[in-house]
């Protein structure tokens, strides 16, 4: 579902994803995770379709980011890892804006759009000014956004950022429920406790480069660690202990 | 151990100094040093050129006997009269934004600083950045009154000081309004409200002044007698005004008489110090309360009736999501408003000039001039359009500011994007340029063929301009601005009324050999010549190339630049 091909972005010199490769199937939640600056946020926006690579290829459902960028878009809910949004639109607006952006039929919204954010707890906030929203609340608003026009792919950057327990827990049951109907997860995180939670399998990158991929045992076999926890693993093989 | 009150107001300013004395001034600048040059370089001519105005108005005056000095006392009693009203009102904004809005201010009330001293470090700053580009710019009016006046050394300083010691007294009663105001009215909806009262002000004044007709009082067959004349000039202002304290101040300085003129400067000073002492005294009473105000949101007024997503149903979805955001996020925001009313303002007086223009006292004949005024006004309305759509089109991919990554991530294109902004600003600024065209063409009662000219000209030459302000805006955005309408004042702004300038005298220059020999032919029943005909085939097809070429053009620019921003 995902497939991104000695994907690299380089700023004059200094490369800050260094020819990243790496599959991921539908419906698995993958974690990627690394210290800061590590290229994380570069890798997210390169899939998104934000920022150009230097080099390579991004592949979502079977079509090329760079080739057809509009048609690949289509089939990602893009969440980012700072809440920026149209501070004069009313949660409804904004979630009105994004349905016609993604082409979601008006019949389709309206079944759709007081589920959504009812699950995040917006409801009662929907006809508000985006201005007048927390920090956490602009940060759920734009996952609501994000799965309204039902992605295939879900890139999401640092999710738990900004959120309660309740919503950490309604986020976390969210994106497991996702990946058994099929949506393929792609998330950033700093919580290692959240990657080791939900996802299948982790990626760990440092100064761009992808030094260890698989489940939590084989990054355990790799980072020569018998019954530590993720913590450890990650510090073991990004030379941090 | 305490900090003294210097030691706390030196560290609170220096995010402010450190900048600019350790980078430098061009380093601490957003574009560096080539943004500084070319805002220096207009920045100069424009000071010179205010300062070579006045100094032959005065010198005007000077040699007019008896009346002449009053004239010139009278004129510079209003300039500081409006330079106390314009301190007052930057004043009142920039408190508003540094003392209760701007973003820092969390981080520095959790420092272990005293309120009282946060709050004069604010206001030192507030003081400063409001109060600079008022006496900069007022420097050449006074300096040539001193030139004229051949007054000494003791002028110029005392000027400095008496303009110092006006924006300090403004500073602080703007700041004593506006601690107490905060208690009434959240921060943010106060200085929505002051911008709007402080334009309309501007704009009911503006009418009122040019509907009054003031170029009647150079004219002294107007009042019944000189000494109703005389005495009108004569009348001193009211002596409670901190202006008419800098006005005594100024121009004892500028007879001659210094004691008068430092007795007058003490005055005014003692003034300050006093308004200072009471804004201290009242800025630790409400300072922090107006500020602990401010955090909590305002409740909305007015809620959305959804007229605007029934309005443009119509449109393809992505092309309605952009067009319905744009007129939402445009009608909530007060800025946009008071540029509103501001051009309109403008709008109505440029029409009542060409209404009041005395064309039958004219020695042209009328017919030619009323016609040539049509022809001028072509381009003059064109540059009107040029300033609108630097504040409007111009900005417009700016004000995606930071959630231009919505943008990005869209399944949208750049080229789709920009188009959608280029047709939401093209219609309203069509529809405005040929009523002002029409109306203003209907007022020189032009003949038929002026006016068809007029229209056709302006509906080509409007897409270009439009395209060249969205383009350029695209190529040289700014996401971070606070305030985006503000970007036109950068070299990408400078870049686009230079280009819109070229572009409408590009054309005008094209159309002006045909459009006169044709008029003159129609006006005199004679027949054109071949050789008049191809040149005019040839003139307005280079036009309408050209016109095609300013659409296309800068789009693509304004596309492939804003391709490879990274956000």
């Amino acid at each position: 579902m995902i497939e991104l091909r000695d994907l690299t972005k380089a700023y004059g010199t200094y490369l800050a994803v260094n020819r990243l490769n790496l599959r991921i199937a539908k419906g698995e939640i993958f974690g990627f995770i690394g210290p800061n600056g590590a290229g994380k946020t570069t890798t997210i926006k390169m899939m998104g379709g934000v920022l150009a690579p230097t080099e390579g290829s991004v592949t979502i459902a079977g079509v090329n980011m760079q080739a057809e960028p509009e048609k690949a878009k289509r089939k990602i809910g893009f969440i980012p890892d700072r809440p920026y949004l149209y501070e004069k639109l009313t949660g409804l607006e904004f979630m009105k804006f994004t349905a016609d952006v993604y082409g979601v039929p008006e019949s389709r919204f309206h079944e759709r759009v007081a589920g959504i954010l009812q699950m995040f707890s917006l409801a009662d906030w929907s006809d508000e000014l985006i201005e007048s929203y927390s920090h956490g609340m602009k940060q759920r608003l734009i996952m609501a956004a994000a799965l309204l026009h039902e992605p295939e792919v879900l890139i999401v950057d640092e999710p738990m950022v900004g959120l309660d327990p309740l919503a950490i827990i309604m986020v976390k049951d969210l994106f497991k429920r996702l990946a058994a109907e099929g949506v393929t997860i792609f998330m950033s995180t700093h919580t290692l406790k959240v990657a080791e939670d939900i996802c299948d399998r982790i990626g760990v990158i440092t100064r761009g480069r992808l030094i260890a991929s698989g489940t939590t045992a084989d990054l355990q076999r790799e980072a020569h660690v018998t019954s530590a926890d993720l913590e450890q693993v990650f510090l073991n093989l990004t030379g941090k202990s | 151990m305490d900090n003294s009150l210097i030691q706390d107001l030196k560290l609170l300013l220096r995010p402010r100094t450190m900048p600019v004395l350790t980078r430098g001034l061009t380093r601490s600048t957003r574009g560096g040093a080539t943004r500084l040059l070319v805002l220096g370089a207009v920045g100069t001519v424009f000071w010179w050129g205010l300062f070579g105005i006045c100094w032959r108005v005065l010198r005007y005056f000077h040699r007019i006997e008896d009346i002449g000095d009053l004239l010139a006392y009278k004129l510079l009693s209003m300039i500081l009269i409006v330079s106390f009203a314009l301190l007052l009102f930057s004043s009142i904004l920039t408190s508003l934004s540094k003392l209760y809005l701007s973003r820092d201010l969390i981080l520095v009330f959790s420092l272990p600083v005293a309120g009282y001293r946060i709050f004069i470090a604010r206001w030192l700053d507030s003081t400063a950045d409001s109060s600079w580009m008022v006496i900069v710019f007022t420097m050449p009016v006074f300096l040539a009154y001193g030139i004229v006046f051949g007054a000494g050394v003791a002028y110029y300083i005392n000027t400095l000081l008496a303009l110092t010691v006006l924006a300090v007294i403004a500073s602080a009663l703007s700041a004593i309004l506006v601690m107490v105001g905060v208690m009434i009215v959240p921060a943010t909806r106060m200085r929505s409200i002051v911008i709007l009262l402080g334009v309309l002000l501007f704009v009911v004044l503006y009418l009122a002044i040019r509907l009054l007709r003031p170029e009647q009082l150079v004219n002294p067959e107007v009042f019944d007698s000189v000494l109703v004349y005389i005495s009108s000039l004569q009348a001193p202002a009211a002596p409670f005004l901190p202006s008419t304290w800098a006005y005594n101040c100024i121009q004892a300085a500028l007879t001659g008489t210094a004691w008068a003129s430092i007795f007058h400067l003490v005055l005014a000073a003692s003034f300050a110090a006093a308004m200072v002492c009471l804004l201290v005294l009242t800025a630790d009473v409400l300072y922090f309360k107006g500020f602990s105000k401010t955090q909590t949101a305002a409740a909305r007024v007015i809620r959305s009736s959804g007229l605007s997503d029934r309005l443009f149903r119509f449109l393809p979805a992505p092309v309605r999501s952009f067009t319905v955001k744009e007129i939402k996020t445009f009608l909530r925001d007060q800025t946009q408003w008071t540029q509103l009313f501001l051009i309109a303002a403008l709008l109505v007086i440029y029409i009542y000039n060409f209404d009041a223009l005395p064309l039958e006292k004219s020695p042209i004949q009328t017919v030619y001039l009323q016609n040539l005024f049509s022809f001028l006004n072509m381009g003059l309305a064109l540059f009107v359009l040029t300033a609108v759509a630097a504040r409007f089109a111009y900005p417009a991919v700016s004000l995606e500011r930071e959630a231009f990554w919505l943008v990005r991530s869209a399944p949208l294109s750049l080229r789709a994007f920009l188009l959608i902004k280029f047709f939401i600003y093209y219609v309203p600024l069509l529809v405005l340029t040929e009523i002002l065209i029409v109306v203003t063409n209907l007022l020189l009662k032009v003949t038929p063929f002026m006016m068809t000219l007029s229209t056709v000209t302006v509906f080509f030459l409007v897409p270009g301009i439009v395209a060249m302000g969205i383009g350029l805006g695209a190529a040289y955005p700014d996401f971070k601005a606070e305030n985006p309408t503000q970007t036109v004042t950068s070299f990408g702004g400078l870049v686009f009324m230079i280009a819109c300038a070229g572009y409408i005298g590009l054309v005008i220059l094209l159309q002006a050999g045909p459009v006169y020999r044709l008029f003159m032919a129609d006006l005199h029943g004679r027949p054109l010549s071949g050789a008049t005909w191809l040149w005019t085939v040839a003139a307005f097809g280079a036009a309408l190339a050209l016109s095609i070429l300013a659409i296309i053009l800068p789009l693509r620019f304004g596309e492939r630049r804003l391709s490879q921003v990274h956000i």
